[in-house]
């Protein structure tokens, strides 16, 4: 199976390859009686260059989708790809240098090395990568995260939402193939978290990157391009150009 | 409370076992070393008492001259009193004892024995039926001056049965005898692994003792008379002079001596076992203080739910009482076996033990356990007293794990007033000539590395920093981390350090110590000896024993030698105090170069002495005076001061020429012969020559000025295996300290591990970065001892520079290796832990609660 395949079976848009998909994805935590079903059969893709929110109500496997595509875990069967690599054939090794390389990170708390500074931080997947990376870049998504002054600050030295932000350039600073994000306004402010949204978008509008981010508020999601909805381990749903609005009544539909 | 403490400590099994296995090896140490002594005093009392089980009174010289060392020595009595006791009413037996050394040559013509570390090997007069305890294995007593009975230990290592015909060693020259019988004593192939030579007793008087004379006269009373009866029957015709105790307080006498000879040896372990337990203290405070640490909230919690402050700490008290409990009592189990280990040890660096069943006493119990315990309970208070202090809100807040900061002002000012007073104390110990002064400098060394614990958290911060960079540049993120990450607290590097600075100060210490004193020698034998060959005789430990002067004689002629010194040693009373002393032909002191100042060798009469410079100065002495002088043969003589010289090494403070030697000693034998070449004559060829005459003199070594040098310090490498094999148990106890404090930092940091791991760390990296996190702490320990090392080696050696030495060495590549090793070691403790690190579920760290 390759790529154009997967993307025109499974979705019916041949137009954008997919960063990342999983295929018959499902994920079962415990055994027998206490057996959780954290996904079931998710087949689901995400096109390059293009924003995708994951929502779904608390407990719906949104956060264990996103650890598997991104390669945090292993699924219990199906498979989850980015691009083109199948992560099950991976060895740790492997997965992390994939990590490193191919995916950014952006998770709701707790993203950053407290010993290192914030410069540091948003360079650490290059320098464990023993690389310099492309200075230029970096100096451009700081200034566009507006972390100009707060380089040498250590992270006890940055308040949460400046936090988030170290973290967002981080992930952008490899110009990986994707970025994951769970919940990434999750514990700020919102105007922290429009802040954090709004990087989010621009680093996808001016530089084309991917992001894929799990969130369960409305107004974050509707950052989003498309939207794929989570209930009980499987996709219930998708929207396309959402609103913070429309996202409300399909949510008050689920109940949720 | 105790519930909940013993929950919490089943909770954390690992935590309770590596702190608690610090305590552990403290204690089995100190245990197994007060077995080891309690075994080898009892052994020996047994043996004495054994020996001299028949034996109801004893008479003796009442003249002693007791050496520095402890030893008493007497002169020999005439014979004539055993007759005369032998007539008293109520004397069963009179048996004459005659003492001395000798020594077995065995089949393949080496001595039997090493007198010089081990037991020693004794010549003595075969007892009387009454009072004999040995038991014949084969043959017969001796019957004639050529006959001797040797122990089976002896037999078995010469290669000797009964009938067989042998040579031994006596008065430093080979006679031919027979073996006419081998004995066991108590069951025992020897009495302690000492070789007996039995002979006749006047065949003891001939060969090793003084003919007519006894060393001692023993008895044996008839039935019904009490040793106090008889003794007080014997009063009567006892001639002045003579001394007379009785058999039971003669054992006594001898089980005393023996254990002040070893002692030392008590002491000596002692001190390890001391340096182990104060090393896994601070395993043990480290534990705690950073467990306290990572229970804050706990804490706070239970004290948001009422508990006191009091109750906090006491709950931390009990912890440390449960593990002081368990692994003391643990360690006193493990005691029986590092005494059976330390046994084996001791017996392959050359100290023979008797075989045997262990004794473990009630003391020993004790003393150990409650060390274990306290150090353990004392360990913990200060971080005890920490978590008492976690206020109830605490539980509200995100816990802060690391501390920061150079320590208070206080606290530096504390510290060094500390540091001030140790080394204060050290000095004045050693330099100021206290009377207790051991205890003084080894109090003031525990102070000294107590003053640079509680400055640990100043220096570390700069030291990790200095230490880390190389590796910050060379080592990539893995090295930066590292580097931060020992920075990140300096109060727990600090900590971790100290225990390893601890064993590695003291091996420094010893290693300056140690070559420095082979560097004093080699520079007094390249100063003062100005020949070429020397040969070495099989000492006895106290220093009786040696060659006979007619190798001496003999070398001398050789047309290849212009001289031939022999020298010997004995003690003397000079002016009330007991002193060493050496002599030699006056006609050959130019081997040596003693450098006299004033009067002239030449003069060295029967009734003259020379003395060394500064004592002469010290004494008031000038060449003319006299010195009242006591010998233990002659008894009280009057010297004259007839030569002030102003090198004392090797000739020590006194001299004495070949005349006034012969005139107070009985024994005339060499201990060493320092030989000269004659003009013109190779080395080689001198070297050839002197080998050839000293064929005939089993036991004599032949040296070059290199070999002799070897052979004079090869005690020096045998002192510092043993005592780098002690110390090795410290530093192994420190590594574990680091391995514990990693771990339960791994357990702090694993959500930025998680972070780590997520953003593309491989666990390789992972590793590394906490290995070299490690090597950091080991490095900083290794450091810290090193310079406290070299100030304690520095101040040892500058007080000892009167006695001869001379040299301060600091022997950089040793020390240089020792702190590699110590980064080794800081690479091998970290091992467990970074696994462990590496294992780690990356998700458990990014998924937040
Ligand atoms: N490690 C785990 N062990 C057992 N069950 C788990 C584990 N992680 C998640 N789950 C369960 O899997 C389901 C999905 O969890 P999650 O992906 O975290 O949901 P969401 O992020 O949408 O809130 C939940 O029922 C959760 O309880
Ligand atoms: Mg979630």
């Amino acid at each position: 199976m390759t790529i154009t395949d997967r993307s025109t079976s499974d979705r019916g848009v041949a137009e954008v390859p997919l960063a990342a998909s999983t295929v018959h994805a499902s994920k079962v935590y415990g055994k027998d009686a206490t057996e959780v079903r954290a996904l079931d059969d998710v087949t689901v893709g995400f096109e390059t260059g293009r924003f995708t929110a994951i929502m779904g109500p608390s407990g719906s496997g949104k956060s264990t989708l996103l650890h598997c595509i991104a390669g945090l875990d292993t699924l219990t069967s199906g498979s989850a790809y980015i691009g083109e690599t199948d992560l099950s054939t991976l060895d740790d090794n492997h997965l992390t240098v994939l990590r490193r390389d191919q995916v950014g990170f952006v998770f709701q708390a707790f993203n950053l090395v407290p010993t290192l500074t914030a410069d540091e931080n948003v360079t650490l997947p290059l320098a464990l990568a023993g690389r310099k990376g492309d200075r230029d870049w970096i100096d451009e998504v700081v200034r566009t995260v507006g972390l100009e002054d707060r380089l040498d600050h250590r992270p006890s030295e940055l308040s949460g939402g400046q936090q988030q932000r170290v973290a967002v350039a981080r992930a952008l600073a490899s110009k990986p193939r994707i970025i994951f994000a769970d919940e990434p306004t999750g514990n700020l402010d919102s105007r922290s978290g429009s802040d954090v949204l709004q990087f989010l978008r621009a680093a996808v509008d001016d530089f084309g990157q991917t992001i894929v981010m799990v969130t369960h508020d409305p107004v974050a999601s509707s950052y989003a391009d498309r939207i794929v909805f989570l209930g009980d381990g499987k996709v219930v749903d998708e929207m396309v150009q959402p609103t913070a609005e429309r996202v409300l009544d399909r949510m008050k539909q689920f109940g949720d | 409370m105790l519930r909940t403490t013993l929950r919490n400590l089943a909770a954390n099994k690992l935590r309770l076992l590596t702190t608690g296995l610090a305590v552990l090896i403290g204690v089995a140490f100190m245990s197994g070393t007060m077995i080891l002594s309690a075994t080898m005093a009892e052994t020996m009392d047994d043996m004495f008492a054994s020996a001299y089980e028949g034996t109801d009174a004893l008479v003796r010289s009442s003249s002693v001259i007791e050496t520095p060392e402890g030893t008493e020595i007497r002169p020999r009595i005439d014979e004539a009193v055993v007759d005369q006791l032998a007539a008293v009413d109520g004397v069963a037996v009179a048996q004459a004892d005659v003492w001395g050394v000798a020594q077995v040559i065995g089949r393949d013509g080496d001595p039997v024995g090493q007198p010089e570390m081990g037991p020693p090997t004794v010549g003595a007069s075969w007892p009387v039926d009454e009072l004999n305890t040995w038991t014949l294995e084969e043959g017969r007593a001796p019957a004639a001056a050529d006959e001797v009975v040797i122990d089976r230990k002896t037999a078995e290592d010469g290669g000797y049965a009964a009938g067989d015909r042998a040579q031994v060693l006596v008065n430093g020259a080979p006679i031919d005898v027979t073996v006419s019988g081998v004995v066991t004593f108590a069951g025992a192939d020897s009495p302690g692994g000492a070789s007996f030579s039995l002979f006749t007793v006047e065949a003891a008087q001939q060969h090793f003792g003084e003919v007519g004379k006894v060393d001692s006269v023993s008895l044996a009373a008839e039935e019904g008379v009490s040793q106090e009866e008889l003794v007080e029957r014997i009063a009567a015709i006892v001639p002045g002079g003579l001394e007379t105790i009785t058999g039971d307080e003669f054992i006594q006498e001898n089980q005393d001596a023996m254990a002040e000879a070893t002692a030392f040896f008590d002491q000596f372990m002692m001190v390890f076992a001391v340096v182990a337990l104060l090393v896994g203290g601070f395993t043990i405070f480290n534990t705690f203080f950073i467990t306290v640490a990572q229970r804050t909230k706990q804490h706070a919690l239970m004290r948001a739910i009422g508990a006191s402050r009091r109750q906090v700490l006491v709950s931390i008290l009990l912890e440390a009482v449960v593990i002081g409990i368990i692994a003391s009592a643990i360690g006193l189990g493990a005691g029986v076996v590092i005494a059976a280990g330390l046994k084996a040890m001791l017996t392959a660096f050359g100290v023979a033990l008797p075989a045997g069943g262990m004794v473990f006493g009630l003391g020993t119990a004790v003393v150990a356990f409650s060390a274990g315990l306290i150090v353990t309970v004392v360990s913990a208070v200060s971080p005890a007293r920490k978590a008492g202090k976690v206020p109830p809100i605490a539980a509200m807040r995100d816990i802060e794990v690391s501390s920061s900061g150079y320590g208070s002002k206080e606290r530096i000012m504390v510290g060094v007033a500390v540091l001030a007073l140790g080394a204060a104390g050290l000095l004045y110990g050693l330099f100021g000539s206290p009377s207790n002064g051991l205890a003084i400098v080894g109090g003031s060394a525990i102070v000294v590395f107590f003053g640079v614990s509680v400055l640990g958290r100043t220096v570390s911060l700069p030291m990790s920093r200095v230490i880390g960079w190389p590796l910050a540049k060379s080592r990539g993120i893995a090295g930066h981390l590292a580097r931060q990450n020992a920075m990140r607290s300096p109060k727990r590097t600090a900590a971790t350090a100290a225990a390893l600075m601890i064993g590695v100060g003291l091996v420094s210490f010893i290693t300056i110590f140690a070559s420095s004193t082979k560097a004093s020698f080699n520079d007094v034998i390249d100063r003062a000896f100005t020949g070429d060959v020397v040969i070495t005789s099989p000492q006895q430990f106290g220093g009786s024993g040696g060659m006979s002067p007619e190798l001496t004689e003999r070398v001398a002629a050789l047309p290849e030698v212009e001289t031939a010194a022999g020298v010997r040693g004995g003690v003397v009373e000079v002016d009330g105090s007991v002193e060493f002393l050496l002599a030699a032909d006056e006609a050959t002191f130019d081997v040596f170069d003693v450098e006299p100042v004033a009067g002239s060798p030449d003069d060295l009469d029967a009734t003259s002495i020379a003395v060394f410079e500064d004592v002469a100065q010290d004494r008031g002495l000038s060449v003319g005076d006299t010195v009242d002088a006591a010998f233990v043969a002659t008894g009280p003589q009057e010297l004259t001061v007839a030569l002030i010289y102003g090198e004392n090494q090797p000739a020590g403070d006194w001299l004495l020429g070949k005349a006034a030697y012969e005139a107070n000693y009985v024994d005339q034998l060499d201990a060493q012969i320092f030989i000269k070449g004659a003009d013109g004559v190779a080395q080689e060829d001198v070297l050839a020559a002197v080998e050839a005459e000293a064929a005939a003199f089993p036991g004599a070594k032949v040296l070059d000025q290199n070999e002799y040098k070897a052979e004079q310090l090869a005690f020096v490498d045998q002192m510092l295996g043993l005592v780098y094999a002690m110390l090795a148990l410290a530093i192994i106890i420190a590594l574990l300290g680091i391995g514990n404090t990693l771990a339960l930092s791994i357990f702090e940091r694993t959500r930025e591990l998680g972070v780590l791991r997520a953003v593309g760390m491989t666990r390789r990296q992972l590793r590394s970065t906490i290995r070299w996190e490690s090597v950091i702490i080991a490095v900083q320990g290794a450091i810290l001892g090193l310079a406290i090392g070299i100030f304690f080696g520095w101040a040892l050696v500058a007080a000892l520079a009167e006695e001869g030495l001379t040299v301060f060495a600091i022997p950089v590549a040793t020390l240089v290796w020792v702190v590699v090793l110590a980064a080794l070691a800081g690479v091998a403790a970290a091992i467990l832990p970074a696994r462990r690190a590496a294992r780690l579920d990356v998700l458990r760290a990014v998924v937040s609660e």
